[in-house]
Protein backbone atom coordinates (compact mmCIF):
# COMPACT_ATOMS: atom_id res chain seq x y z
CA UNK A 1 0.00 0.00 0.00
CA UNK A 2 1.28 3.45 -1.41
CA UNK A 3 1.68 6.25 1.24
CA UNK A 4 -1.03 8.01 -0.99
CA UNK A 5 -3.23 5.26 -0.56
CA UNK A 6 -2.40 4.91 3.19
CA UNK A 7 -3.64 8.69 3.48
CA UNK A 8 -6.62 8.23 1.70
CA UNK A 9 -7.99 5.39 3.68
CA UNK A 10 -7.11 7.46 6.98
CA UNK A 11 -8.44 10.57 6.33
CA UNK A 12 -11.59 8.67 5.50
CA UNK A 13 -11.02 7.10 8.88
CA UNK A 14 -10.49 10.47 10.49
CA UNK A 15 -13.78 11.94 8.39
CA UNK A 16 -16.13 9.09 9.05
CA UNK A 17 -15.93 10.29 12.98
CA UNK A 18 -16.83 13.58 12.34
CA UNK A 19 -20.00 13.72 9.24
CA UNK A 20 -22.35 13.38 12.29
CA UNK A 21 -20.72 16.55 13.66
CA UNK A 22 -20.58 18.41 10.25
CA UNK A 23 -24.40 17.81 9.34
CA UNK A 24 -25.62 18.80 12.91
CA UNK A 25 -23.48 22.37 12.56
CA UNK A 26 -24.62 22.86 8.54
CA UNK A 27 -28.33 22.33 9.36
CA UNK A 28 -28.81 24.78 12.13
CA UNK A 29 -30.04 26.10 9.03
CA UNK A 30 -32.63 24.16 6.87
CA UNK A 31 -31.39 22.13 4.01
CA UNK A 32 -32.32 19.24 1.94
CA UNK A 33 -29.99 16.11 1.10
CA UNK A 34 -28.63 17.18 -2.27
CA UNK A 35 -28.12 20.85 -0.88
CA UNK A 36 -26.44 20.28 2.26
CA UNK A 37 -23.51 17.81 0.36
CA UNK A 38 -22.95 20.67 -1.30
CA UNK A 39 -22.91 22.79 1.27
CA UNK A 40 -20.49 20.17 3.47
CA UNK A 41 -18.39 20.33 -0.23
CA UNK A 42 -17.96 24.22 -0.42
CA UNK A 43 -16.89 23.89 3.50
CA UNK A 44 -14.27 21.70 2.70
CA UNK A 45 -16.02 18.47 3.92
CA UNK A 46 -16.91 16.62 1.09
CA UNK A 47 -19.14 13.65 1.75
CA UNK A 48 -20.66 10.53 -0.08
CA UNK A 49 -24.29 11.06 -1.02
CA UNK A 50 -24.95 7.60 -0.06
CA UNK A 51 -23.49 8.23 3.06
CA UNK A 52 -25.40 11.24 3.99
CA UNK A 53 -28.77 10.70 3.20
CA UNK A 54 -29.03 7.87 4.99
CA UNK A 55 -27.52 9.22 8.21
CA UNK A 56 -29.85 12.40 7.99
CA UNK A 57 -32.86 9.77 8.55
CA UNK A 58 -30.94 7.98 11.57
CA UNK A 59 -30.29 11.39 12.90
CA UNK A 60 -34.09 12.50 12.58
CA UNK A 61 -35.01 9.18 14.12
CA UNK A 62 -32.63 9.88 17.25
CA UNK A 63 -34.45 13.38 17.76
CA UNK A 64 -30.94 15.39 16.48
CA UNK A 65 -32.65 16.74 13.29
CA UNK A 66 -36.46 17.62 12.34
CA UNK A 67 -37.73 17.56 8.99
CA UNK A 68 -40.62 18.92 7.11
CA UNK A 69 -41.65 18.91 2.99
CA UNK A 70 -41.54 21.78 1.31
CA UNK A 71 -43.87 21.45 -1.79
CA UNK A 72 -44.49 25.06 -2.55
CA UNK A 73 -41.61 24.42 -5.18
CA UNK A 74 -41.54 22.16 -8.77
CA UNK A 75 -39.95 20.05 -6.86
CA UNK A 76 -40.55 18.92 -3.37
CA UNK A 77 -37.91 18.09 -0.92
CA UNK A 78 -37.09 17.13 2.52
CA UNK A 79 -35.81 19.68 4.32
CA UNK A 80 -34.06 18.91 7.94
CA UNK A 81 -32.93 21.07 10.64
CA UNK A 82 -30.73 20.20 13.71
CA UNK A 83 -33.41 19.92 16.46
CA UNK A 84 -32.38 21.67 20.05
CA UNK A 85 -31.06 18.90 21.35
CA UNK A 86 -29.01 18.16 18.19
CA UNK A 87 -27.37 21.76 18.79
CA UNK A 88 -26.83 20.73 22.27
CA UNK A 89 -25.28 17.63 21.41
CA UNK A 90 -23.23 19.45 18.52
CA UNK A 91 -21.69 22.35 20.90
CA UNK A 92 -20.52 19.86 23.10
CA UNK A 93 -18.64 17.20 20.25
CA UNK A 94 -16.97 20.98 18.71
CA UNK A 95 -15.43 21.15 21.70
CA UNK A 96 -14.42 17.44 22.58
CA UNK A 97 -12.93 18.09 19.01
CA UNK A 98 -11.21 21.30 19.63
CA UNK A 99 -9.93 19.16 22.77
CA UNK A 100 -8.92 16.49 20.87
CA UNK A 101 -7.08 18.71 18.09
CA UNK A 102 -5.27 20.37 21.00
CA UNK A 103 -4.31 17.08 22.48
CA UNK A 104 -2.78 16.15 19.10
CA UNK A 105 -0.88 19.40 18.54
CA UNK A 106 0.75 19.41 21.89
CA UNK A 107 1.50 15.86 20.98
CA UNK A 108 3.03 17.25 18.08
CA UNK A 109 5.38 19.27 20.30
CA UNK A 110 3.34 21.98 20.77
CA UNK A 111 3.39 23.25 16.87
CA UNK A 112 0.05 23.97 15.45
CA UNK A 113 1.48 22.36 11.98
CA UNK B 1 -38.05 2.38 -21.69
CA UNK B 2 -38.18 3.08 -18.13
CA UNK B 3 -35.45 5.47 -16.86
CA UNK B 4 -32.09 4.28 -14.94
CA UNK B 5 -33.65 6.28 -11.83
CA UNK B 6 -36.55 4.46 -11.93
CA UNK B 7 -34.86 0.92 -11.88
CA UNK B 8 -32.40 2.64 -9.42
CA UNK B 9 -34.66 3.58 -7.23
CA UNK B 10 -36.62 0.67 -7.46
CA UNK B 11 -33.35 -1.65 -6.90
CA UNK B 12 -33.12 0.06 -3.92
CA UNK B 13 -36.41 0.48 -1.92
CA UNK B 14 -36.84 -3.14 -2.83
CA UNK B 15 -35.97 -3.57 1.01
CA UNK B 16 -37.15 -0.44 2.58
CA UNK B 17 -39.84 -1.36 5.03
CA UNK B 18 -43.41 -0.38 4.03
CA UNK B 19 -43.71 2.62 6.18
CA UNK B 20 -40.78 4.71 5.37
CA UNK B 21 -40.85 3.25 1.38
CA UNK B 22 -42.91 5.86 0.07
CA UNK B 23 -40.93 8.90 2.00
CA UNK B 24 -37.70 7.31 1.01
CA UNK B 25 -38.50 7.18 -2.65
CA UNK B 26 -39.83 10.93 -2.30
CA UNK B 27 -36.80 12.22 -1.10
CA UNK B 28 -34.59 10.05 -2.91
CA UNK B 29 -36.21 10.80 -6.10
CA UNK B 30 -35.53 14.47 -5.52
CA UNK B 31 -32.20 14.32 -4.30
CA UNK B 32 -31.41 12.21 -7.65
CA UNK B 33 -33.05 14.98 -9.37
CA UNK B 34 -31.36 17.84 -7.59
CA UNK B 35 -27.92 16.04 -8.80
CA UNK B 36 -28.83 15.80 -12.07
CA UNK B 37 -29.89 19.40 -12.84
CA UNK B 38 -27.02 20.77 -11.09
CA UNK B 39 -24.66 18.20 -13.46
CA UNK B 40 -27.00 19.60 -16.43
CA UNK B 41 -26.42 23.57 -15.40
CA UNK B 42 -22.88 22.93 -15.71
CA UNK B 43 -23.25 21.65 -19.47
CA UNK B 44 -23.33 17.91 -19.09
CA UNK B 45 -25.57 16.33 -21.52
CA UNK B 46 -28.70 14.69 -18.98
CA UNK B 47 -28.19 10.82 -20.32
CA UNK B 48 -24.46 10.53 -18.78
CA UNK B 49 -25.20 13.17 -15.82
CA UNK B 50 -28.21 10.60 -14.88
CA UNK B 51 -26.06 7.40 -15.14
CA UNK B 52 -22.90 9.42 -13.07
CA UNK B 53 -25.03 10.72 -9.84
CA UNK B 54 -26.71 6.78 -9.75
CA UNK B 55 -23.38 5.26 -9.92
CA UNK B 56 -22.24 8.31 -7.31
CA UNK B 57 -24.80 6.67 -5.07
CA UNK B 58 -23.37 3.40 -5.73
CA UNK B 59 -24.93 -0.10 -5.53
CA UNK B 60 -28.58 0.29 -4.61
CA UNK B 61 -28.99 -2.70 -1.75
CA UNK B 62 -26.11 -1.16 -0.11
CA UNK B 63 -27.48 2.38 0.44
CA UNK B 64 -30.72 0.28 0.84
CA UNK B 65 -29.16 -0.66 4.16
CA UNK B 66 -27.96 1.89 4.87
CA UNK B 67 -31.88 3.36 5.77
CA UNK B 68 -32.31 0.44 7.34
CA UNK B 69 -29.57 -0.35 9.35
CA UNK B 70 -29.27 -3.96 8.27
CA UNK B 71 -26.22 -5.42 8.26
CA UNK B 72 -24.27 -6.46 5.00
CA UNK B 73 -22.71 -9.25 6.71
CA UNK B 74 -23.77 -12.68 7.71
CA UNK B 75 -22.62 -12.72 10.89
CA UNK B 76 -21.33 -9.57 12.80
CA UNK B 77 -18.26 -8.91 15.46
CA UNK B 78 -20.57 -9.13 18.36
CA UNK B 79 -21.47 -12.65 18.06
CA UNK B 80 -18.86 -14.11 15.82
CA UNK B 81 -16.55 -14.73 18.55
CA UNK B 82 -19.64 -17.27 20.56
CA UNK B 83 -20.65 -18.48 16.95
CA UNK B 84 -17.06 -19.60 16.35
CA UNK B 85 -16.83 -21.02 19.58
CA UNK B 86 -20.16 -22.61 20.22
CA UNK B 87 -19.41 -24.53 16.86
CA UNK B 88 -15.98 -25.72 17.59
CA UNK B 89 -17.09 -27.19 20.72
CA UNK B 90 -20.01 -28.93 19.03
CA UNK B 91 -18.36 -30.21 15.99
CA UNK B 92 -15.10 -30.88 18.21
CA UNK B 93 -17.48 -33.03 20.90
CA UNK B 94 -20.29 -34.33 18.59
CA UNK B 95 -18.66 -35.53 15.26
CA UNK B 96 -16.07 -37.76 16.58
CA UNK B 97 -19.38 -39.37 19.38
CA UNK B 98 -20.81 -40.03 15.81
CA UNK B 99 -18.12 -41.32 13.94
CA UNK B 100 -17.07 -43.99 17.02
CA UNK B 101 -21.20 -44.65 17.66
CA UNK B 102 -21.55 -45.23 13.78
CA UNK B 103 -18.92 -47.24 13.18
CA UNK B 104 -19.05 -49.27 16.31
CA UNK B 105 -22.94 -50.15 15.40
CA UNK B 106 -21.88 -50.83 11.74
CA UNK B 107 -18.88 -53.77 13.09
CA UNK B 108 -21.54 -54.83 15.81
CA UNK B 109 -24.08 -55.59 12.92
CA UNK B 110 -21.21 -57.77 11.04
CA UNK B 111 -19.68 -54.78 8.95
CA UNK B 112 -16.24 -55.56 7.63
CA UNK B 113 -13.68 -53.03 9.46
CA UNK B 114 -13.86 -50.96 6.25
CA UNK B 115 -16.98 -50.80 5.69
CA UNK B 116 -17.97 -49.87 9.55
CA UNK B 117 -15.05 -47.37 9.48
CA UNK B 118 -16.68 -46.01 6.33
CA UNK B 119 -20.00 -45.72 7.55
CA UNK B 120 -18.18 -43.72 10.89
CA UNK B 121 -16.55 -41.27 8.51
CA UNK B 122 -19.50 -40.85 6.29
CA UNK B 123 -21.80 -40.52 9.34
CA UNK B 124 -19.37 -37.78 11.14
CA UNK B 125 -19.05 -35.89 7.98
CA UNK B 126 -22.55 -35.45 7.10
CA UNK B 127 -23.36 -34.71 11.05
CA UNK B 128 -20.80 -31.84 11.38
CA UNK B 129 -22.22 -30.37 8.17
CA UNK B 130 -25.38 -30.16 9.50
CA UNK B 131 -23.77 -28.94 12.95
CA UNK B 132 -22.60 -26.36 11.16
CA UNK B 133 -25.53 -25.64 8.91
CA UNK B 134 -28.06 -25.55 11.66
CA UNK B 135 -25.69 -23.54 14.37
CA UNK B 136 -24.95 -20.98 11.53
CA UNK B 137 -28.70 -20.07 10.82
CA UNK B 138 -29.42 -19.86 14.72
CA UNK B 139 -26.55 -17.07 14.71
CA UNK B 140 -27.70 -15.40 10.68
CA UNK B 141 -31.51 -15.63 12.77
CA UNK B 142 -29.70 -13.82 15.53
CA UNK B 143 -27.82 -11.44 14.19
CA UNK B 144 -30.43 -10.04 12.27
CA UNK B 145 -33.93 -10.93 13.18
CA UNK B 146 -35.01 -8.11 15.37
CA UNK B 147 -37.22 -10.11 17.65
CA UNK B 148 -33.45 -11.48 18.45
CA UNK B 149 -31.94 -8.23 19.42
CA UNK B 150 -32.80 -8.96 23.54
CA UNK B 151 -31.09 -12.31 22.97
CA UNK B 152 -28.21 -10.79 21.26
CA UNK B 153 -27.79 -8.10 23.61
CA UNK B 154 -27.50 -10.47 26.81
CA UNK B 155 -25.59 -12.54 24.79
CA UNK B 156 -23.03 -10.02 24.40
CA UNK B 157 -23.38 -8.94 27.77
CA UNK B 158 -22.60 -12.41 29.47
CA UNK B 159 -20.16 -13.08 26.75
CA UNK B 160 -18.67 -10.12 26.41
CA UNK B 161 -16.80 -8.51 29.11
CA UNK B 162 -13.38 -10.00 29.16
CA UNK B 163 -11.37 -10.76 32.16
CA UNK B 164 -7.79 -12.21 33.06
CA UNK B 165 -10.04 -15.10 34.41
CA UNK B 166 -10.82 -16.30 31.46
CA UNK B 167 -6.69 -16.19 29.87
CA UNK B 168 -6.16 -19.84 28.80
CA UNK B 169 -4.33 -21.22 32.48
CA UNK B 170 -1.18 -22.74 30.89
CA UNK B 171 0.30 -20.45 27.67
CA UNK B 172 0.41 -23.33 24.47
CA UNK B 173 4.01 -23.09 24.91
CA UNK B 174 6.99 -25.44 24.94
CA UNK B 175 6.15 -29.52 24.79
CA UNK B 176 7.26 -30.29 28.67
CA UNK B 177 9.77 -32.67 29.56
CA UNK B 178 7.43 -34.81 32.13
CA UNK B 179 4.76 -35.21 29.16
CA UNK B 180 7.60 -35.95 26.80
CA UNK B 181 8.98 -38.69 29.28
CA UNK B 182 5.27 -40.16 30.09
CA UNK B 183 4.44 -40.25 26.76
CA UNK B 184 7.45 -42.36 25.77
CA UNK B 185 7.31 -44.49 29.06
CA UNK B 186 3.79 -45.27 27.61
CA UNK B 187 5.06 -46.31 24.35
CA UNK B 188 7.96 -48.74 25.51
CA UNK B 189 5.10 -50.07 28.35
CA UNK B 190 2.77 -51.04 25.11
CA UNK B 191 5.71 -52.46 23.44
CA UNK B 192 6.70 -54.80 26.66
CA UNK B 193 3.02 -55.92 26.95
CA UNK B 194 3.24 -56.92 23.59
CA UNK B 195 6.37 -58.88 24.02
CA UNK B 196 4.87 -60.06 27.61
CA UNK B 197 1.47 -61.81 25.74
CA UNK B 198 4.04 -63.13 23.20
CA UNK B 199 6.31 -64.56 24.80
CA UNK B 200 4.91 -65.20 28.53
CA UNK B 201 3.57 -69.22 28.68
CA UNK B 202 0.72 -69.27 30.74
CA UNK B 203 -0.56 -72.79 29.88
CA UNK B 204 1.60 -75.74 28.50
CA UNK B 205 -0.05 -78.19 26.17
CA UNK B 206 0.54 -82.38 25.65
CA UNK B 207 3.03 -82.07 23.68
CA UNK B 208 4.86 -79.61 25.72
CA UNK B 209 4.77 -76.54 23.87
CA UNK B 210 4.50 -73.54 25.67
CA UNK B 211 1.26 -71.62 24.55
CA UNK B 212 1.54 -67.46 25.27
CA UNK B 213 -1.93 -64.73 24.57
CA UNK B 214 -0.94 -63.54 20.86
CA UNK B 215 -1.40 -66.26 17.91
CA UNK B 216 2.27 -67.68 17.31
CA UNK B 217 1.53 -66.93 13.66
CA UNK B 218 1.71 -63.15 14.54
CA UNK B 219 5.13 -63.46 15.57
CA UNK B 220 6.77 -63.34 11.79
CA UNK B 221 5.37 -60.40 10.91
CA UNK B 222 2.98 -58.27 12.94
CA UNK B 223 4.70 -58.37 16.01
CA UNK B 224 7.50 -57.03 15.00
CA UNK B 225 5.94 -54.33 12.85
CA UNK B 226 3.59 -53.03 15.52
CA UNK B 227 6.68 -52.52 17.84
CA UNK B 228 8.05 -50.65 14.64
CA UNK B 229 5.74 -48.44 14.79
CA UNK B 230 5.35 -48.05 18.49
CA UNK B 231 9.39 -46.86 18.51
CA UNK B 232 8.27 -45.14 15.56
CA UNK B 233 5.53 -43.08 18.10
CA UNK B 234 8.26 -42.60 20.60
CA UNK B 235 10.71 -41.22 18.69
CA UNK B 236 8.13 -38.81 16.91
CA UNK B 237 7.30 -37.52 20.71
CA UNK B 238 11.09 -37.21 21.26
CA UNK B 239 10.88 -35.12 17.81
CA UNK B 240 8.20 -33.08 19.00
CA UNK B 241 10.02 -31.87 21.67
CA UNK B 242 13.22 -30.85 20.57
CA UNK B 243 10.98 -28.73 17.88
CA UNK B 244 8.62 -27.74 21.26
CA UNK B 245 5.38 -27.74 19.37
CA UNK B 246 3.03 -29.61 17.33
CA UNK B 247 3.82 -28.46 13.54
CA UNK B 248 1.38 -30.03 11.49
CA UNK B 249 3.29 -32.36 9.47
CA UNK B 250 4.25 -33.84 13.44
CA UNK B 251 0.71 -34.07 14.17
CA UNK B 252 -0.45 -35.91 10.73
CA UNK B 253 2.48 -37.97 11.63
CA UNK B 254 1.44 -39.22 14.93
CA UNK B 255 -2.35 -39.43 13.73
CA UNK B 256 -0.83 -41.51 10.71
CA UNK B 257 0.98 -43.78 13.44
CA UNK B 258 -1.77 -44.47 15.62
CA UNK B 259 -3.94 -45.63 12.66
CA UNK B 260 -1.00 -47.93 11.98
CA UNK B 261 -1.36 -49.44 15.16
CA UNK B 262 -5.13 -49.42 15.74
CA UNK B 263 -6.17 -50.64 12.41
CA UNK B 264 -4.21 -53.91 12.22
CA UNK B 265 -5.18 -54.78 15.75
CA UNK B 266 -8.62 -54.21 14.93
CA UNK B 267 -8.24 -56.39 11.37
CA UNK B 268 -6.22 -59.08 13.05
CA UNK B 269 -9.02 -59.26 15.99
CA UNK B 270 -11.71 -59.49 13.83
CA UNK B 271 -9.72 -62.05 11.56
CA UNK B 272 -9.62 -63.80 14.57
CA UNK B 273 -6.40 -64.24 14.10
CA UNK B 274 -5.06 -61.88 17.22
CA UNK B 275 -5.53 -64.60 20.13
CA UNK B 276 -4.28 -68.09 19.71
CA UNK B 277 -7.26 -70.43 19.82
CA UNK B 278 -4.90 -72.75 22.08
CA UNK B 279 -4.78 -70.22 24.94
CA UNK B 280 -8.89 -69.35 24.53
CA UNK B 281 -9.52 -73.24 24.47
CA UNK B 282 -6.95 -73.81 27.63
CA UNK B 283 -8.93 -70.79 29.18
CA UNK B 284 -12.12 -72.87 28.37
CA UNK B 285 -13.42 -70.18 26.59
CA UNK B 286 -12.87 -71.25 22.74
CA UNK B 287 -15.00 -68.28 22.03
CA UNK B 288 -12.14 -65.39 22.84
CA UNK B 289 -10.40 -66.61 20.15
CA UNK B 290 -12.82 -65.93 17.38
CA UNK B 291 -13.15 -62.96 15.34
CA UNK B 292 -16.59 -62.32 16.94
CA UNK B 293 -15.90 -63.15 19.91
CA UNK B 294 -16.84 -60.55 23.03
CA UNK B 295 -13.32 -59.57 23.05
CA UNK B 296 -12.25 -59.01 19.94
CA UNK B 297 -15.97 -56.97 19.21
CA UNK B 298 -14.62 -54.77 22.43
CA UNK B 299 -11.21 -53.89 21.04
CA UNK B 300 -12.53 -53.46 17.60
CA UNK B 301 -14.93 -50.69 19.00
CA UNK B 302 -12.17 -49.13 21.17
Amino acid sequence: MGLDELLGSHRQELRRGTVVLACLLALRETGYGYGLLKTLESAGIPSDANTIYPLLRRLEERGLLTSEWNTDESRPRKFYRTSATGSALAAQLIIDMDDLSASLHALNGGTTR
Amino acid sequence: MISLTERYLAAALRSIPDAQRADVDRELRSSIADAVEDRVAAGEERASAEKAVLEGLGEPTRLASGYTGRPLYVIGPDVFLVYRHILATLVGVIVPIVAVVLTTVALAGGAGYLDGLMAGIGGAFSTGVHLAFWVTLTFVFLERAEVARGARTEMVAATGRWTVDRLPSRPAGRISVGETVGEVLTTLLSIGGLLFLRDTAWFTDAAAARIAVLDPALSVFWVPALITVLMALAGLRIVVYLVGRWTMPLAVSHAALQVAIAAPLVALALGGSLIDPRFAAQLGRPELARGDGPVMLILARA
